[in-house]
C-alpha cells in the first residue's frame, strides 16, 4: 500500500535503496532523520554564538526564566532573540506540514505554499488591507490571510479544473496567480509613489519579534489546523491512491480533500499574517522528508514539520550571523526563497511529474474559414488604436487632439514610446507563439521561462554595483542577463531533451530567485530600489527615439526570421514522436526555436519589464478568433500583441495624468484577468 | 558659523545651464516673497529682505523635481512654476507651504514629459539621481543638476553651494547669502539657547513599521545640524549614501542615556503596537522619558530643512525641559 502510494504520487526516483537488504530503512526515514538532526545541530550551533555576542552564559538562565528589566540584553534576549526563534520553529513546521498535505491532497509532488500561489494570495490581500481598508485588520489579521488564500487557490483551482487539476496545470495557475498579485502589488506601491516611505510592504518575511505575543497568537492557531490534520491522516492517505481506488473503499473523497485543503491553507495563510511570505521553505521540507525516505503519509506528516522547522531555524540563525542579532535588513522569507529556487531547479530533473499531453487540441475551438480577413480587422483595430495614441491624450487644459504646432513636440515623445510598445509586445506575443507551440503547454510564455527575470536580474546588479549606470549600461546588463538566463533554462532543459515540462518549471524557479532578490533588495529600503521596481512594472517612459528604433529594428529583423520556423511550429504540437518520424532533427529545431524566443524576450523585455502576460494572452486570443495554423495565428498573434501594448501604453500615460501607470503594469492589469478568463473557457 | 569652506566650492557653482536661460537687466524686485521674509524674519535678519538686488524682468520659468532644491528656491522668493510629487510636499516637507499655483508634473522619478514641455520652462533643475532621464529632460529645457547628497556623504556644505548656485541662477546672490547666514545664525542661536540642555545624545529616526527605523548619522543633513548645534548623535554607526541606516529598535539601546526624536509621519499602526512591546517598555529612553515627536521634516532636504529641523528639535527639548 505505501509502495502503491510512492509510486502513485510519482516519486519512485526518490526512494532510496529499494528493494534489497536496507530492512531498516524500510520502516525508518533515517536519512530523513539524519538530515533533520544535522540541521538541528546547524541551528543550534548557530543559536549559541548569536546568543554568546548578546549575553555572557552566566546570565543565560536569568534572562530565560525571569529578565532583569534593568538589563537590556536580558531583555533583548527574552522578549526578541527567544520569541524569535521559537516563531521560526512554529512557522517552518506549520510550512512544513501545509506542503506536505498539499503535495497529498493534489497528488501533485511539487505543490507548496507558494507554488500553488496561496501565500501571494494571503500576502497580497494584507497589503491591499494595510493600504486600502486598514480597518478591516482591527477584525483579525488571519481572517483577511485567509480570504486572500483561499480566493487565490480558488482561481488556481479555476484555473487548471478542466485539466483535472493535474500537477503541471496547478503548478502553472499558481505561477499565473503569484504573478499577478505581484503585478497588483507592484501597483500598490508605484502608485502611492511613496518613494520617502519604506518598501517594507515588499519586504514582508522578516521573524523580528519584539514580544512574546505572535508566538501565542499562532501556538493555538497552528495547533488546531495540525490536530485535524493528524485526525486526517488515514483517509489522507486514501487522498493518495486515484480517485476510483479511494472510492470504491466508500470513502467520502471531496470532503476530506476539502478538509485537508482548508488546514493547509489556513496554516499558510496564520504563517502569512504573522510574518510574512516565508519562501520555499514548505516545498522543501515536504520533499526532503520525501527523498529521506518517509515513504508513508504518517511519516511525512511527522517528518516534513521537523524539518521545515530545523530549515527554518538554521536559516534564521544564519540571517542573524550575517546581519548581527534580530537583524530585519535581510528578510529571512527571503534568504530561504533564494536558497529554495536552486533546491527546486535542482529537483526538476529527479522528479517524475508524468506526461502532460499536448493542451492546443483544436477540435473544440472556432476555425476561421477566412483567417485573412480575421487579420484584416485586427491590423484595422491596431491603426485606429495607434492614431488615438499618437494624438489624442489630455494636456493642461484636459483632453486633446493634438494638431498643428503642438503636433510636432508631442509626436517626438509619443511615437518613440508607441512604437517601442508596439514592438515589445508583437515581439513577446510572437516568442509565446513559439513557446505555446514548443511545449504544447497553453500556459507557456517567455515569462515563464525566466528570460525575462533574467533580464531583470542583469538590469538589478548594473544598477546596484555601479554608481552611475545610465540608460546603455543598464541595457547591456539586462541583454547579458537574459542570456545568461536563457543559458541556465538550457542547461537544466538539455538533461531532459528539452522536455517541455522540465523547462517551464525550471523558468518558475529562475523567477522565483528572482523575486527573492528583489525582496532582499527592496527591503534594504535603498532609493535606488524604486528606480529598479519603476522599470520592472514595464514603463515605457525612459524610451527614447534610438532605444525605440532599436527596438524596431530588432523586431523586424526577428520577424523576418520567423517564417522559416512557421513549419515546424505546425509540426510540434503533434508530438515528439511524431514529429520525429517525419524526419526532422527534434534537438536542433527545439534550440533554434528557444534561442529565438530568447532574442524576442531580452528584447522587448527591456522596454516593458518582465511581467506583462502579453506572451501568454496574445496567441490564445488569435487562436479565439480562429486562427489555427501557425502561420496566421503568429501574424494574429503579433498582431494582438502589438495591440494590447499600444493600448496599456495609452492608458499608462492618460488615465491618471500627469501621472503615468507603467504600461507593463497596465498590460498585467488587463491582460491577467482576460487571460483567466480564457484559460477557464475550455 | 566660522566653518571653513574649501574656496574651490564657490567656483563650483558655475551653471551648467545655458546662460541663455538666464535673464538679464535690472528691474523691479518680484512680489511673493512672504515665505522668504517670514521666514528670514525668525533669523533676526529682517534687513536681507528689504534689499532685493538684481531681480528679473520676466521671472525665471523653474521647474524644479527635486524638493530640497525646491524649499531653497521658496527661501529666496522665488516660487518655481511646477514641482513633482505635491503630496510628498505635503506629508514629508511642510514648510515652507507650497504655492497653491504651482504645477504638479508627476513623479519625481517620471515627471510627465508632454506636461512639462507645455509648461515651456525655462531652466529644469534636477539632482544626479535623475541622471537616468535627463537625455529627455534636456529636450525640454536646459537641466541644471545640483546634488546634495553624493557620494561624498556632505549633504550641509553641498546644500550650502547649491544655495549659492540657485541665487545666482535667478539672480538673487545676496538673498542666497543671507539664507545661509540666517541658517547658521539659527544654528549658533539654537545651540546657545539649548545650552546644558544638549548633554544627552540624540537619536533621529523614522519609523518604518512597528519594530524597525531608519536612523540617521553619518553623511545625513540631521547629523550636519547635530554637529552644528552642539549635540552628540547617539548613532555613531555606519550608514548609507542617503546618510540612514535601517535597524531595529532593539538596536538604539546602545546608548544608555540616549534621547529619541522621531519624525512624523508615522507608518499606520506603528505607535499602537509600538507601547504595548517590552522591548520598547525597556529600551533606556522610554524609561528616562526621552522621547520626542517632531513634525515632518525633509531628510533628504537643504538648509531649510536643515534650519527647521534645528528648530523643531529645540522646541522640543525646551518643552521637555519645561515639562520635567
Amino acid at each position: 500500500m505505501a509502495e502503491q502510494q510512492a509510486i502513485l504520487s510519482g516519486d519512485t526516483s526518490l526512494i532510496p535503496g529499494r528493494g534489497s537488504k536496507a530492512r531498516l530503512s524500510d520502516r525508518y526515514p533515517l536519512g530523513a532523520i539524519l538530515l533533520c538532526v544535522v540541521l538541528l545541530g546547524v541551528a543550534a550551533a548557530a543559536t549559541l554564538s548569536n546568543l554568546v555576542v548578546q549575553l555572557p552564559p552566566a546570565l543565560w538562565l536569568d534572562a530565560l526564566a525571569s529578565p532583569d528589566i534593568d538589563d537590556m540584553r536580558q531583555v533583548l534576549v527574552h522578549y526578541a532573540f527567544l520569541p524569535r526563534l521559537a516563531v521560526s520553529l512554529l512557522c517552518g513546521a506549520a510550512l512544513g506540514l501545509a506542503g506536505t498535505v498539499l503535495q497529498q491532497v493534489l497528488r501533485n509532488p511539487l505543490a507548496s505554499p507558494e507554488t500553488v500561489g496561496v501565500s501571494a494570495g494571503a500576502h497580497l490581500a494584507l497589503a491591499l488591507a494595510t493600504l486600502l481598508a486598514p480597518s478591516l485588520l482591527a477584525y483579525g489579521r488571519e481572517w483577511v490571510a485567509l480570504a486572500g488564500a483561499f480566493t487565490a487557490l480558488a482561481a488556481v483551482f479555476a484555473l487548471s479544473w478542466h485539466k483535472g487539476l493535474s500537477p503541471l496545470s496547478v503548478l502553472l495557475a499558481g505561477l499565473v496567480v503569484s504573478l499577478y498579485a505581484g503585478a497588483i502589488g507592484a501597483a500598490l506601491v508605484v502608485l502611492r509613489h511613496e518613494w520617502l516611505a519604506s518598501l517594507f510592504i515588499w519586504g514582508a518575511g522578516s521573524l523580528g519579534q519584539q514580544d512574546w505575543s505572535t508566538t501565542l497568537w499562532l501556538l493555538p492557531r497552528l495547533g488546531a489546523a495540525a490536530l485535524l490534520i493528524g485526525l486526517m491522516v488515514r483517509p489522507l492517505t486514501l487522498l493518495g491512491l486515484d480517485d476510483e481506488g479511494a472510492r470504491s473503499l466508500g470513502i467520502p473523497l471531496g470532503a476530506y480533500r476539502f478538509a485537508g485543503l482548508a488546514a493547509a491553507v489556513a496554516l499558510i495563510a496564520f504563517v502569512v499574517a504573522a510574518v510574512g511570505v516565508i519562501g520555499f521553505v514548505g516545498l522543501a521540507a515536504a520533499t526532503l522528508a520525501r527523498i529521506g525516505g518517509a515513504r508513508r503519509l504518517g511519516q511525512q506528516l511527522v517528518m516534513a514539520p521537523l524539518i521545515g522547522g530545523a530549515l527554518l531555524w538554521a536559516a534564521d540563525q544564519g540571517v542573524q550571523i550575517a546581519t548581527g542579532p534580530q537583524g530585519d535588513l535581510l528578510p529571512t522569507g527571503a534568504m530561504t526563497a533564494l536558497l529554495g529556487a536552486p533546491l527546486l531547479l535542482w529537483l526538476l530533473p529527479r522528479l517524475a511529474l508524468g506526461l502532460e499531453t499536448p493542451a492546443l487540441g483544436s477540435e473544440r475551438l472556432p476555425r476561421a474559414r477566412r483567417s485573412a480577413l480575421v487579420l484584416a480587422v485586427i491590423g484595422g483595430v491596431l491603426l485606429v488604436l495607434l492614431g488615438l495614441a499618437l494624438l489624442y491624450a489630455p494636456g493642461p487644459h484636459g483632453w486633446t487632439f493634438a494638431s498643428g504646432d503642438q503636433l510636432q513636440p508631442l509626436l517626438s515623445w509619443r511615437l518613440p514610446r508607441v512604437s517601442a510598445a508596439l514592438a515589445a509586445g508583437a515581439m513577446l506575443a510572437l516568442a509565446g507563439l513559439m513557446m505555446q507551440r514548443l511545449t504544447g503547454n497553453p500556459m507557456a510564455s517567455p515569462e515563464v521561462l525566466g528570460i525575462s527575470a533574467g533580464a531583470a536580474l542583469g538590469m538589478m546588479v548594473a544598477l546596484f554595483s555601479l554608481a552611475d549606470a545610465g540608460r546603455p549600461t543598464q541595457t547591456a546588463a539586462a541583454t547579458i542577463g537574459a542570456f545568461a538566463a536563457l543559458l541556465v533554462t538550457l542547461a537544466i532543459g538539455r538533461r531532459a531533451a528539452y522536455a517541455p515540462e522540465r523547462l517551464l518549471l525550471a523558468g518558475i524557479a529562475l523567477t522565483a530567485l528572482f523575486d527573492a532578490l528583489i525582496l532582499v533588495l527592496t527591503a534594504t529600503g535603498d532609493p535606488r530600489a524604486m528606480l529598479l521596481l519603476n522599470w520592472l512594472t514595464g514603463s515605457t517612459y525612459g524610451v527614447d527615439a534610438n532605444s525605440a528604433l532599436l527596438t524596431s529594428t530588432i523586431a523586424f529583423c526577428l520577424f523576418l526570421a520567423a517564417p522559416l520556423l512557421m513549419r515546424w511550429l505546425d509540426m510540434l504540437p503533434l508530438g515528439s514522436a511524431a514529429v520525429q518520424s517525419l524526419g526532422i532533427n527534434l534537438r536542433a529545431t527545439r534550440l533554434l526555436v528557444l534561442l529565438m524566443v530568447a532574442a524576442l524576450t531580452a528584447a522587448s523585455t527591456l522596454v516593458v519589464g518582465p511581467l506583462t502576460f502579453i506572451g501568454l494572452m496574445a496567441p490564445h486570443l488569435a487562436r479565439r478568433l480562429g486562427l489555427s495554423r501557425a502561420l496566421p495565428q503568429a501574424v494574429g498573434a503579433v498582431l494582438a500583441g502589438a495591440l494590447i501594448m499600444v493600448c496599456a501604453d495609452w492608458v499608462g500615460r492618460t488615465a491618471i495624468f500627469p501621472r503615468q501607470i507603467p504600461a507593463g503594469l497596465v498590460a498585467t492589469l488587463i491582460g491577467g484577468p482576460v487571460l483567466m478568463w480564457l484559460l477557464r473557457r475550455r | 558659523m566660522g566653518r571653513s569652506r574649501p574656496s574651490s566650492a564657490d567656483r563650483h557653482a558655475t551653471l551648467e545651464t545655458d546662460q541663455k536661460a538666464r535673464p538679464g537687466g535690472t528691474a523691479k524686485p518680484a512680489r511673493g516673497c512672504i515665505t522668504r521674509r517670514g521666514a528670514l524674519a525668525l533669523f533676526a535678519l529682517p534687513l536681507a529682505a528689504f534689499m532685493p538686488r538684481a531681480a528679473a524682468a520676466k521671472p525665471l520659468r523653474i521647474v524644479c523635481l527635486d524638493d530640497g532644491l525646491a524649499e531653497t528656491l521658496l527661501m529666496l522668493g522665488v516660487t518655481p512654476i511646477a514641482v513633482a510629487d505635491h503630496e510628498v510636499w505635503e506629508k514629508w516637507v511642510v514648510e515652507p507651504p507650497l504655492p497653491p499655483e504651482v504645477a504638479d508634473v508627476g513623479t519625481i522619478l517620471e515627471p510627465n514629459l508632454e506636461f512639462l514641455q507645455q509648461l515651456r520652462p525655462d531652466v529644469i533643475l534636477s539632482t544626479p539621481y535623475l541622471d537616468g532621464i535627463k537625455p529627455l529632460l534636456e529636450r525640454v529645457a536646459p537641466v541644471t543638476t545640483i546634488g546634495i547628497y553624493t557620494p561624498d556623504g556632505q549633504p550641509y556644505r553641498r546644500a550650502i553651494e547649491a544655495t549659492r548656485q540657485l541665487a545666482t541662477l535667478v539672480g538673487k546672490e545676496s538673498e542666497g547669502g543671507a539664507l545661509i547666514a540666517a541658517t547658521e545664525a539659527c544654528f549658533s542661536d539654537v545651540g546657545q539657547r539649548l545650552g546644558p540642555l544638549s548633554a544627552r545624545p540624540i537619536y533621529a529616526v523614522s519609523f518604518l513599521d512597528p519594530r524597525n527605523v531608519r536612523v540617521y548619522g553619518e553623511k545625513s543633513l540631521f547629523q550636519a545640524v547635530f554637529d552644528r548645534i552642539g549635540i552628540r548623535n547617539a548613532w555613531t554607526g555606519e550608514t548609507n549614501y542617503w546618510g540612514f541606516a535601517t535597524v531595529g529598535i532593539d538596536g538604539l539601546a546602545t546608548s544608555s542615556d540616549a534621547r529619541l526624536a522621531y519624525l512624523e509621519p508615522l507608518p499606520e499602526g506603528a505607535v499602537g503596537t509600538l507601547t504595548e512591546s517590552p522591548v520598547w517598555k525597556a529600551m533606556p529612553f522610554v524609561r528616562n522619558r526621552s522621547i520626542m515627536r517632531l513634525a515632518p521634516t525633509l531628510m533628504f532636504g537643504a538648509l531649510p530643512s536643515a534650519s527647521r529641523f534645528a528648530r523643531l528639535l529645540a522646541a522640543a527639548l525646551t518643552a521637555e525641559h519645561a515639562g520635567g
